[in-house]
């Protein structure tokens, strides 16, 4: 069977495809199939390409990557006019040069581009351009794939640490608290003297509080869900509790849409959550105000929302305000806290296929909303 | 509570810095202390010296808190055997509350805050049992076990039989932690030590008409996580911590 060496550019689809060329096709899928994706594919690609099929050089580029992979020899530099296939999608064969251009696409999006001089029919260079883009597909997402599994790593390592920093602080943190408590008790103390231990009590408190919320933070982060059906307002109670020691003198309003609204969702999470919300209403809320949490029914949500009389949050903090470490310009004066927390309440929102969000005005105070959806992704009601 | 002695403390922590912030200021007031840095050593210590309360650290190496409480109440099931945890143990707080344990302080601790504990429970330890139908009156609450009748600042409420089956309960065993499982097996039976969800919607009822503020107990107070505990001296100021007892006041 003979075969114009030269591809004819008119008639792309008209072209049978040899035997020969059938079968080195056949080998070539082969080898993508079982190439290692633990390293970039491209230059293997290439030199495959130039093997098996005999191309006289072979141009590929990797748009993701931003990066092009040669095989064989071109006579001019094809870097720059591989890339222009791409941008320009360009899919013109030369009958003449012998050279053929393929865009590489995945799901309709150039992501790459091939160009080849060789004697290889137009169809069989779309298919290897079609292999080639499957084969970048499946190298990035099993990249991606390592990233997340690397972060996570990186993740749960952040938190074995911070997890056991914190233990750790709490042996001296009880020392000195006994200690200076211990000094008050026994009295005799001068003014002077009474005041400096009780900076010390202070102080302890203070940092008591940072560690506990560090630990909370870290076992937020190293949980896996675990669904359950939740009573709101028992819920609700249980934080509030836990929360006494934040909250001092303020005191708080709970108003639940129906008394028996119950909610599918990780426990723990949503507690830790809300316990973020209050223990920063808490924080921010004007001496002698009332903290109020709603819970209000949606058709296919709950929204929690904790709202406080205090100082307004600027506009241009609120989205940054979920951002671990972030901590607006006005809180830095005001309270203390690690600037994680919030973050959390995010992290925990976002498990669920939920959000957070705030709204804040010096008039109306601030209220901070979670919405939970009734049946949560993945799970059956 | 014998007032001529000095109350008798046996220390249990592996961190030598916490019995000495503990022991020095403990010694100063006028308790007696000794001291056991592992739970071997404790359970030696008990055998051959009185003691009228133990503090013990509910993490240490060894045998550590929890083995060594199981030990200890075989052997003394009456001394009063206070936890020293941190606040997010929970569950080892459960555990030992559910093993006997009369209760739990969290560290850091202040030392006001450890005297009332220790008092508390060694003045129940000492107080005679209580007739099972006396009444108990805490606050403006009063029940009466021989009619199952509740009053509130004189008036009578209605409680359902279970309400008031919980509320005996916590009434009874004021001023301690009671665990979610054990509550609930001793008024719904064992098998149902899990449903705690039941049990929160029943103590909402029981706030309803029991505390005047009903999202704000004074009564009866959540143990985050652990259960609940009914105050044995109600606070006329708000309080943190329902465990410092320091401005505690008896409503009047």
């Amino acid at each position: 069977m003979l075969d114009s060496h030269l591809p004819d550019a008119r008639l792309p689809h008209r072209q049978p495809i040899n035997l020969a060329e059938a079968g080195r096709l056949a080998a070539f899928v082969q080898a993508a199939a079982q190439l290692d994706l633990h390293t970039k594919p491209g230059p293997q690609l290439a030199s495959l390409i130039h093997s098996i099929f005999e191309a006289e050089a072979v141009a590929i580029f990797d748009a993701d990557l931003n990066q092009t992979y040669l095989a064989g020899e071109w006579f001019a530099d094809p870097e720059q006019s591989v890339r222009n296939i791409c941008v320009f999608e360009t899919v013109r064969d030369d009958p003449e040069t012998g050279v053929i251009r393929r865009v590489l696409r995945v799901r309709e999006m150039p992501i790459g581009a091939l160009q080849l001089r060789g004697e290889i029919t137009p169809s069989t260079s779309s298919t290897i351009a079609t292999l080639i883009a499957i084969t970048f597909d499946r190298y990035h997402s099993l990249a991606n794939e390592m990233r997340m599994e690397s972060a996570k790593k990186t993740e749960q390592l952040r938190t074995t640490v911070l997890d056991s920093l914190a233990h750790a602080y709490k042996t001296p943190l009880t020392a000195i608290r006994a200690a200076s408590s211990g000094l008050v008790e026994m009295g005799h103390l001068s003014a002077a003297q009474g005041e400096l231990v009780a900076l010390i009590d202070e102080q302890t408190e203070l940092l008591n509080q940072l560690t506990t919320r560090l630990l909370r933070t870290a076992r937020v982060d190293a949980q896996a869900l675990n669904m359950e059906r939740v009573a709101i307002a028992p819920m609700i109670d249980d934080v509030v509790a836990a929360a006494r020691g934040q909250l001092g003198e303020v005191q708080v309003k709970v108003s639940v849409a129906r008394e028996n609204l119950s909610i599918l969702c990780d426990r723990s999470l949503l507690q830790a959550m809300l316990m973020q919300f209050v223990d920063n209403a808490a924080k921010y809320a004007d001496v002698g105000t009332t903290v109020t949490i709603t819970a209000t029914e949606l058709s296919s949500a709950v929204v929690l929302s904790v709202h406080n009389r205090g100082p307004a949050i600027p506009a241009t903090d609120h989205e940054r305000l979920f951002d671990r470490y972030f901590r607006s310009s006005g809180a830095v004066s005001r309270a203390s806290g690690t600037g994680i927390g919030l973050s959390v309440a995010k992290q925990a929102a976002l498990a669920h296929g939920g959000d957070v969000w705030v709204t804040s005005d010096a008039r109306r105070g601030t209220t901070f909303f979670a919405s939970l959806p009734a049946a949560p992704p993945g799970v059956q009601a | 509570m014998n007032r001529d002695r000095p109350i008798r403390i046996l220390l249990v922590d592996d961190e030598p810095a916490i019995r000495r912030a503990l022991r020095t200021p403990l010694q100063e007031l006028g308790f007696h202390t000794e001291e056991a840095s592992r739970g071997e050593d404790a359970l030696h210590l008990i055998r051959v010296q009185p003691f009228d309360v133990v503090l013990l650290d509910i993490n240490m190496p060894g045998i550590g808190g929890i083995r060594t409480l199981e030990r200890l109440r075989a052997f003394a099931p009456r001394l009063p055997i206070l936890m020293l945890t941190v606040r997010d143990e929970e569950e080892d707080k459960v555990e030992a509350l559910e093993l006997g344990a009369d209760d739990y302080i969290t560290k850091p601790f202040s030392i006001r805050e450890v005297m009332a504990r220790v008092r508390s429970a060694v003045r129940r330890a000492q107080t005679p049992e209580r007739p099972e139908d006396a009444p108990i009156r805490i606050g403006k609450i009063e029940v009466q076990p021989a009619r199952r009748s509740v009053k509130k600042a004189g008036h009578p409420i209605r409680l359902t039989p279970k309400e008031y089956d919980i509320l005996y309960y916590l009434m009874a065993h004021a001023g301690r932690a009671v665990t979610y499982g054990k509550l609930l097996s001793s008024v719904w039976g064992a098998q149902y030590r899990e449903e705690v969800d039941y049990l929160r919607t029943f103590v909402r009822q029981l706030r309803k008409k029991i505390e005047d503020d009903p999202s704000n107990p004074v009564y009866l107070v959540t143990d985050a996580c652990v259960g609940y505990r009914f105050n044995e001296e109600i606070p006329r100021i708000r309080r943190d911590d329902p465990h410092t007892g320091e401005l505690y006041l008896p409503v009047t």
